[in-house]
C-alpha cells in the first residue's frame, strides 16, 4: 500500500538518530493517525512477557472519535442556524443550503483557529516531553469552538485556547491529569477577560459578508429573563427545543445534542450516571423555585432551563469528561446532581451570570476527586472494619 | 452455598479444546523454571550432566529453604539456562517421560504420619511448591497457619479447560484429605449446574457453587466471596492438577508430575488434551498448531495472564493450557475509524458487538496478540468497576500502586488481589495500562519491605 510504504521509508529520518528526531512525536501522531500502529502485547514479538496477550479492540482515538461524531449533529445545525439567525435578523431571504454554507464559512476559521492553536501546543508539549501526542485536543478543540458566539475575535480565542491548553492541562502532565475540564477553561477565560464579546446581545448574529450598516442583535433566552423581559413574546418551547434560537453555536438544538447523548450513551463513551443526575438535579432545584416563586424567573416551569442556554450541551459533553468528572460510580451521581442543582441556581439568582452551566461544572470538577475521597473512605472503613472484626473473633 | 457473580466478562475467543486426550510421547526435555515462582531466588544443586531421579532436588530458594524444586522425569541434568546477569532462567532435563518412577516411600505408612511428617515428605518431594500463598502469591513457609486452602474446579477465563473431565479421581480425593490434614480446611469452587461428578461431595472439602461471568472461576474472586483475605492473613490456594500431584504421591509414593494440558487457541489444527509431565517443551506442541501462522506466540496458562513462551522454551509450573495466538504486528490502516466487525470489544464502539450478538460472522473471534493502540495514561472511567466482582475500587487501587503508597494499597484492598484478579481490566482498558504488571510490583515491593 502506496501510504503504508511512504511512511515505512520515512520513519528512519524521525528515529533517534535521523534528520528529524526531534520530530519524532509528531510523526508518530501522524502515523498512528492513519495507521493503528503494529504494537503487540508485551511490547514486541519474543519478549519475554506475562500479562495480557490478548487486548481489547478500542482505545483512546476511538473514543475521543465517536466523542467527535456525536458533536456532528450539533455542530452542523449550528452552522445552518448561524445562516438562519443571520437571515431572520437581516430579513434575508435565504435558502436552506444557503444558511448552512453561510455558518460553515463563519465556522470554519473558529475551528482552525481552534485547533491550529490547541494542536500546535499539545506537539509542542509532546516533543519535549519526548512523549505521543495524546489525541484528547480533537475533542475538546471542537467543542470549545462549538461554545463560543459566532462573533468572536479570532485572536480572543487563540488566546483562550493556549490559556486552556498551557494552564488548563499541560502544566498538571497533559490529557489525562487535568482537573479543569479544558473546554471550559477557554470559555471561562474569554468570559472574564472579555465579557462584552461573550455575553449581551451584540454577540449572537453574525453579520452577512459585505455588509456597512449598523449590527442588528439578537438576545439569548437567558439574556431575556435576566433582564425581566418576556421569555414566550420570543421564543416557543419548540424554538428552544429545535434550537432555531441565539445562543452558542453548538448549544441551542436540544434535539441535536440529544441525538449525540444517545450515541454516546449507546457505545457506553459517557456516563449515563452523570447525564441522568444533571437532569434530576436541574429538574429538582427548578421545582424548588417554583415553590418559592417569589419572581417571574423562578416561576418558570423546571424544563424550560433544560431547553436554555447551554445547560444540555454541557450536560451531555462537558459534565461526561471522565478525566475532569468524578470516578466512581456513586460519586458521578453526586457530582452530576449538584452540577444540575447549581446551574440552575447561578442562573436564577445570579443575574450577573446568565449561564450557570459552565460556571457550575467548574465548581464541581474542583469538588470531583473530594466527593471520590469520600467515596472510597466509606470502602476503606468497611474494609478496616472488617479487619478488626477478625482480629476480635 | 450457590454464590452469583454479576460483574465479568466472557471474552468470545475461538479454539477452546474438545474432549479428547492424547498421549505426548515425543516429548524428552522438561525443564523447572524459578522465573515462574514470585520472589524465588535460586541456590542450584546440581550441574550439567549430572544423573536425577524423579523427585530430586535441582534448586531451592535462598529465602526458603521449604521451596525445594525437584526433577520431573529420570534422566541427566541437559542444560542449565542463564540469562542478564547469570540470572538461573531453567534447568533442563533429559528423561524419559514414560517410566513411572521407583517410590519414594511406602504409602501404606500413611496412616501413622503426623502433620509435621507429611510436611516433610511433602517438602523433600518438592510438591510444597505446589502451594501458593495469598497475599503475595510466594511459596509458603512451613510454618505458616493458613486461614483454609481455597481450590477452583472450574476455569472460566477464555479458553476454559474442563476439571471434570481432566481430573483423576482417587488422586484429587487423596491431595485434598493431604491439604485438610496441613491446613485443617479446604474451600472447593465448582461451577454451579455443571453435570454431576465425584467432586460434588468431597469428604474433607466444603464445597461451594458459582455462577457467572469471567473471573468467577478465579480463586481470588472466590475467596473474597467465602471468606475475604484481612490485612495479617494468610490462605493457600493450589491448582485442582497440582493437588492430583499430591494425591498421587500419598497414594502410591511415587512422585509423578503428570498433567492433563490443553493446546487451544485460533490457530491450533485441533484444540484437544494432551497428557504430559510438568515442564514439558513446547516444541512437542507446535506440530498442531496451523501452517499458515508464520508467526505463532505460545501462552503458557491463559490468554489474560499467562506467560510467553518461546518455541524453544517450556511449559510453565501450574498450566492447565497453553494458548497459541497469531501475533498482531500488523498495521490496520484508520483502524480508529472504521467499523471493524471483526474485532472484539468490551466497550460498544465496534460494530462487532451486534454483528456477533446475531452470530452474523458466527459468535467467535480468531484473536491476535495485537495492542490495538497506544499506551496513554488512565483516561476513561467506569470500566474497570463493571469486570471486578470484589468489593474494591479498581482504577483507585491501581493508582495507588502506581503512586507506590503501601498505607492507601492496603487500606484499598491490595491483599486481597493478585495480578490475574485485574487480568481484565488490563484487557479492557482503553489507556493500554500494564495493570497486572502494577499490581505485582506493588506486591513485591510490600512483601520485600514488610
Amino acid at each position: 500500500m502506496f501510504l503504508r510504504n511512504f511512511f515505512d521509508k520515512i520513519k528512519p529520518n524521525f528515529s533517534e538518530g535521523g534528520r528529524f528526531a526531534k520530530l519524532s512525536s509528531t510523526f508518530e501522531a501522524f502515523e498512528s493517525f492513519a495507521f493503528t500502529p503494529n504494537t503487540v502485547t508485551g511490547g514486541r514479538v519474543g519478549a519475554s512477557y506475562k500479562g495480557c496477550h490478548i487486548r481489547d479492540a478500542v482505545d483512546l482515538k476511538r473514543t475521543i472519535i465517536t466523542v467527535v461524531i456525536a458533536l456532528l449533529p450539533a455542530l452542523l445545525f449550528g452552522m445552518w442556524n448561524i445562516g438562519h439567525q443571520t437571515a431572520m435578523a437581516y430579513g434575508l431571504d435565504w435558502t436552506f443550503l444557503y444558511k448552512w454554507w453561510f455558518g460553515f464559512l463563519r465556522m470554519l476559521p473558529i475551528i482552525v483557529v481552534s485547533y491550529v492553536v490547541g494542536l500546535g501546543i499539545e506537539f509542542l508539549f509532546a516533543e519535549i516531553r519526548h512523549e505521543q501526542v495524546s489525541e484528547g485536543f480533537i475533542g475538546t478543540g471542537l467543542i470549545i469552538s462549538m461554545i463560543v458566539p459566532v462573533t468572536v475575535p479570532l485572536w480572543q480565542l487563540a488566546l483562550a485556547v493556549a490559556f486552556a491548553v498551557v494552564i488548563g492541562k499541560e502544566v498538571f502532565g497533559g490529557s489525562g491529569y487535568n482537573f479543569l475540564n479544558p473546554a471550559l477553561v477557554a470559555r471561562a477565560f474569554l468570559f472574564f477577560s472579555y465579557p462584552s464579546h461573550m455575553s449581551g446581545d451584540n454577540v449572537w448574529i453574525a453579520q452577512p459578508f459585505h455588509f456597512a450598516g449598523d449590527a442588528v442583535t439578537g438576545a439569548t433566552p437567558l439574556a431575556l429573563l435576566t433582564e425581566g423581559s418576556s421569555l414566550n413574546s420570543h421564543f416557543s418551547v419548540l424554538n428552544m427545543l429545535v434550537g432555531t434560537i441565539p445562543g452558542s453555536i453548538g448549544e441551542t438544538s436540544v434535539v441535536a445534542i440529544l441525538l449525540g447523548a444517545l450515541l454516546l450513551l449507546v457505545t457506553g463513551i459517557a456516563s449515563w450516571r452523570i447525564m441522568l443526575s444533571v437532569i434530576l438535579g436541574g429538574g429538582l432545584m427548578g421545582l424548588l423555585f417554583n415553590a418559592i416563586g417569589t419572581n417571574e424567573y423562578m416561576q418558570l416551569p423546571f424544563y424550560y432551563h433544560y431547553l436554555m442556554g447551554g445547560f444540555m450541551f454541557g450536560c451531555v459533553f462537558m459534565a461526561t469528561d471522565p478525566v475532569t468528572a468524578a470516578q466512581t460510580n456513586a460519586g458521578k451521581w453526586i457530582y452530576g446532581f449538584l452540577i444540575g442543582a447549581f446551574a440552575v441556581m447561578l442562573r436564577v439568582l445570579n443575574p450577573a451570570y446568565p449561564e450557570g452551566m459552565m460556571l457550575a461544572i467548574l465548581l464541581m470538577n474542583c469538588f470531583a476527586p473530594l466527593i471520590d475521597h469520600c467515596v472510597v473512605a466509606a470502602n476503606i472503613r468497611k474494609r478496616k472494619a472488617r479487619w478488626h472484626l477478625e482480629v476480635s473473633k | 452455598m450457590n454464590i452469583k457473580i454479576k460483574k465479568g466478562l466472557d471474552i468470545r475467543i475461538s479454539g477452546t479444546a474438545v474432549k479428547a486426550v492424547s498421549e505426548m510421547t515425543n516429548c524428552t526435555e522438561f525443564a523447572v523454571k524459578p522465573t515462574d515462582f514470585v520472589g524465588v531466588v535460586p541456590r542450584l544443586l546440581v550441574k550439567e550432566g549430572d544423573a536425577v531421579k524423579a523427585g530430586d532436588a535441582l534448586f531451592v530458594d535462598k529465602s526458603n529453604a521449604d521451596a525445594i524444586f525437584v526433577s520431573p522425569v529420570d534422566g541427566t541434568v541437559k542444560s542449565i539456562l542463564r540469562g542478564e546477569k547469570r540470572k538461573l532462567l531453567a534447568v533442563v532435563v533429559e528423561g524419559n517421560a514414560d517410566t513411572e518412577p521407583k517410590p519414594l516411600f511406602n504409602p501404606s505408612l500413611l496412616a501413622q504420619m503426623h502433620r509435621d511428617a507429611i510436611i516433610d515428605t511433602m517438602v523433600s518431594s518438592g510438591l510444597w511448591t505446589l502451594l501458593k500463598q495469598r497475599p503475595f502469591g510466594i511459596v509458603p513457609h512451613r510454618d505458616d497457619k493458613p486461614k483454609a486452602v481455597f481450590i477452583s474446579a472450574f476455569d472460566s477465563s477464555p479458553l476454559p479447560v474442563d476439571y471434570y473431565f481432566i481430573l483423576n479421581k482417587e488422586d484429587f480425593v487423596k491431595g485434598i484429605e493431604i491439604l485438610h490434614l496441613l491446613a485443617g480446611k479446604v474451600h472447593l469452587s465448582l461451577k454451579d449446574g455443571a453435570e454431576p461428578s465425584f467432586l460434588d461431595n468431597l469428604p474433607n472439602a466444603e464445597t461451594h457453587h458459582f455462577s457467572g461471568p469471567h473471573p468467577a472461576g478465579l480463586v481470588g474472586t472466590q475467596i473474597a466471596k467465602i471468606d475475604p483475605i484481612n490485612k495479617g492473613d494468610t490462605v493457600w490456594v493450589i491448582n485442582p492438577q497440582d493437588v492430583s500431584i499430591i494425591g498421587h504421591l500419598f497414594r502410591t509414593g511415587c512422585y509423578r508430575p503428570e498433567r492433563i494440558i490443553a493446546l487451544c487457541g485460533p490457530v491450533v489444527e485441533k484444540p484437544q488434551y494432551y497428557k504430559t509431565l510438568s515442564g514439558s517443551s513446547i516444541a512437542s506442541f507446535s506440530s498442531a498448531v496451523n501452517k499458515e501462522c508464520s508467526k505463532p506466540r505460545f501462552i503458557s496458562g491463559d490468554v489474560l495472564s499467562g506467560t510467553a513462551i518461546s518455541a524453544d522454551g517450556f511449559i510453565s509450573a501450574s498450566t492447565d493450557k497453553v494458548c497459541v495466538l497469531p501475533e498482531g504486528d500488523y498495521y490496520n490502516f484508520m483502524g480508529w475509524l472504521r467499523p471493524n466487525f471483526r474485532k472484539f470489544s468490551f466497550s460498544r464502539t465496534f460494530l462487532s458487538g451486534i454483528l456477533a450478538k446475531f452470530n452474523i460472522h458466527g459468535s467467535k473471534f480468531d484473536f491476535d496478540t495485537s495492542r490495538h493502540g497506544d499506551k496513554r495514561p488512565l483516561f476513561v472511567t467506569g470500566e474497570f468497576e463493571k469486570l471486578v466482582p470484589l468489593d474494591i475500587y479498581p482504577m483507585q487501587l491501581i493508582k495507588a500502586c502506581i503512586v507506590g503508597d503501601i498505607e492507601l494499597m492496603e487500606n484499598l484492598g491490595i491483599y486481597e488481589v493478585e495480578p490475574e484478579d485485574l487480568a481484565l481490566c488490563e484487557f479492557a482498558d482503553t489507556s493500554k495500562t500494564e495493570i497486572q504488571a502494577i499490581i505485582r510490583n506493588a506486591l513485591e515491593k510490600i512483601r520485600v519491605e514488610a
